[in-house]
């Protein structure tokens, strides 16, 4: 081929489907944690929680298993109701956590640090299916480890039950669902969004529990030094808390939330607020990642 | 210890100041440490225009409450893993530590050099924001504040807190620095420690005495109760005399420096890893 031939030619061949391109993010990046010992312990240590759970929901409906145990009257003794699902959901969250502060910060910080962003966003793959490749990696893992759990254990429990305890209890089904996502898509965005902006990963993990516990902190701070209830709109886990448990329960509230994720009885600030402060936080996660996730970048 | 070593830490220590010291990467040490201050500042000017029932007495309260749940489990500990964490971990990402590994300096006297720079740091970011916090939170009581620093418990307070933001500094320092110098990710062993000490008021009394928590909080003035609905939950120990936590304390983070300096002498670098 003469010299002058070869110039730039695009790619004319076919294309993979949009959903298998953005699978190949989190096929790798499963990859990398399926290689990581202590991740992969933390992940399965993540199921013992639901696994008692379903434990309990076997034994309560099973006599001779009571019988067996000789605590024939432990029937009563834990109830499966909003509490029960409420704290699986707080505990496993309160988990998921953790792993999201793990798994998080690496997600996309090894990108921009080595200049990789273009070599994805040189292909066809835009940037919002770059982060949402990215942020499919936390979502199925504490999608794992909240929601799906949850679910199957309501499934059970009214497999057991009895379908009229499910269609009472439908609230709590839907709770489970709604109130994972809220959670998932919280902590999926804040960790991708530390990790655009603070290349150092540990940091970026030490910063997702900042934003969650030392807020609650400062959050109890202003309370106390205030005397007032509104330093709550600081605290992330009051927040999720409180939404946690209007899903769960409605208007009539018996639960103050669980584990972390708790909304004092007497301190509560009213929901609308408690949802304006979540989608604040989300805006700020997509507006940091905006700035961040480019193809180029001018430095000055 | 030669006059040379001391010119060795002093370089080492001057080259990490200008690294750590008000970097941009430290942004949300600082935001750790002016938040408390900001809260007090906000009391003060608020509590100037509305009249507020409240005394001198129930702020020392909060500001206890404040100092035990807010610095030491939030702005302290989160500051000092950030801070010291990152002097060896920090330096293994950029690649940039086998520069001082090449210099004519004993490893023992970079760990020395590093901590040090650290601890200035950590101790120039936290020591002013707990006393300013302290004495701006009842500063609306005017000459009634001013009596109480003087004539009052306020000052041996603020004395005590003090001792205790150092002690907290000092300890927490030496735990991260080794847990950035022997783990590649600290923020695991980091959450280990966190999740450790916040489990401390419901440990048995033995397990209470190996964490670094129970030592701070016996030497605080005011004693802070554990919050429903935990309080259930948790064991009554009798606090750590001040003869044994402030002794304790320096040694704990005396054997950890040395543990670290060991670890230095044997290090070898491998960025590839």
């Amino acid at each position: 081929m003469a010299v002058y031939k070869k110039t730039y030619r695009p790619y004319e061949g076919a294309l993979t489907g949009p959903l298998a391109r953005l699978l190949v993010i989190p096929r790798y990046a499963f990859e990398e944690l399926h290689r990581s010992r202590f991740l992969s312990v933390f992940f399965l240590a993540t199921f013992l929680y639901p696994l008692i759970s379903a434990l309990i929901i076997y034994v309560q409906h099973n006599t001779s298993a009571l019988q067996l145990l000789n605590v024939q009257n432990a029937r009563g003794l834990i109830s499966i109701n909003v509490t029960f699902f409420l704290s699986l959901l707080g505990w496993q969250s309160a988990m998921s956590l953790f792993l999201a502060a793990f798994v998080g910060p690496g997600q996309i910080s090894p990108d921009l640090a080595n200049n990789g962003l273009s070599l994805y966003l040189a292909r066809p793959f835009s940037r919002v299916e770059y982060v949402l490749g990215k942020m499919s990696v936390l979502v199925i893992l504490i999608s794992l480890m909240t929601w799906i759990p949850g679910l199957l254990l309501f499934l059970l429990q009214g497999y057991l039950e009895g379908w009229s305890w499910m269609a009472d209890n439908v609230r709590l089904a839907s709770g489970l669902f709604f109130g994972s996502w809220i959670w998932i898509v919280l902590v999926s965005l804040l960790a991708l969004a530390l990790s655009a902006w603070v290349k150092w990963k540990p940091a970026a993990g030490a910063l997702m529990f900042v934003l969650f516990f030392v807020t609650s902190a400062f959050a109890a701070t202003i309370n106390a030094v205030q005397r007032t209830h509104w330093g709550n709109l600081a605290s992330v886990s009051y927040l999720v808390g409180t939404i946690w448990v209007q899903l769960f329960e409605g208007a009539n509230k018996t639960t103050n939330g669980a584990v972390f994720f708790r909304s004092p009885i007497g301190e509560e600030i009213p929901l609308g607020y408690c949802w304006a402060g979540l989608i604040a936080l989300v805006l700020m996660c997509l507006y940091m990642l905006a700035r961040k996730i480019r193809g180029a970048e001018v430095v000055r | 210890m030669s006059a040379l070593w001391m010119r060795q830490i002093g370089a080492v220590m001057r080259l990490e100041l200008k690294r750590t010291a008000f970097s941009k990467r430290g942004w949300w040490i600082y935001c750790l440490a002016a938040a408390p201050v900001l809260i007090s500042l906000m009391h003060w000017l608020m509590a100037r225009r509305l009249s507020r029932n409240h005394t001198v007495g129930e702020d020392s309260v909060v500001f206890a409450a404040m100092f035990v749940w807010f610095f030491m489990r939030g702005s302290l500990f989160f500051g000092t893993m950030g801070l010291f964490s990152n002097l060896f971990r920090g330096e293994m990402l950029e690649k940039t530590l086998h520069y001082y590994f090449l210099t004519p300096i004993r490893r023992e006297l970079l760990v020395a050099g590093k901590y040090a720079a650290g601890l200035a740091v950590s101790l120039a970011l936290f020591i002013p924001s707990v006393a300013l916090s302290f004495l701006l939170l009842g500063r609306h009581f005017g000459p009634a504040w001013t009596d109480y620093l003087t004539h009052g418990p306020g000052l041996s307070q603020l004395g005590s807190y003090v001792l205790v933001t150092t002690l907290a500094c000092v300890g927490y320092g030496a735990v991260f620095l080794v847990c950035g110098q022997l783990t590649r990710n600290p923020m695991i062993a980091a959450a280990v420690v966190w999740v450790w000490e916040g489990l401390n008021p419901f440990l048995p009394s033995l397990l209470k005495k190996v964490s670094v928590v129970f030592y701070l909080r016996s030497l605080c003035p005011v004693e802070v109760p554990v919050p429903p609905p935990f309080s259930i939950l948790a064991v009554e120990t009798d606090p750590s005399p001040f003869w044994v936590a402030v002794p304790g304390l320096l040694t704990v983070a005396l054997i950890l420096l040395i543990y670290a300096a060991v670890s230095a002498r044997q290090g070898e670098i491998s960025y590839g890893e």
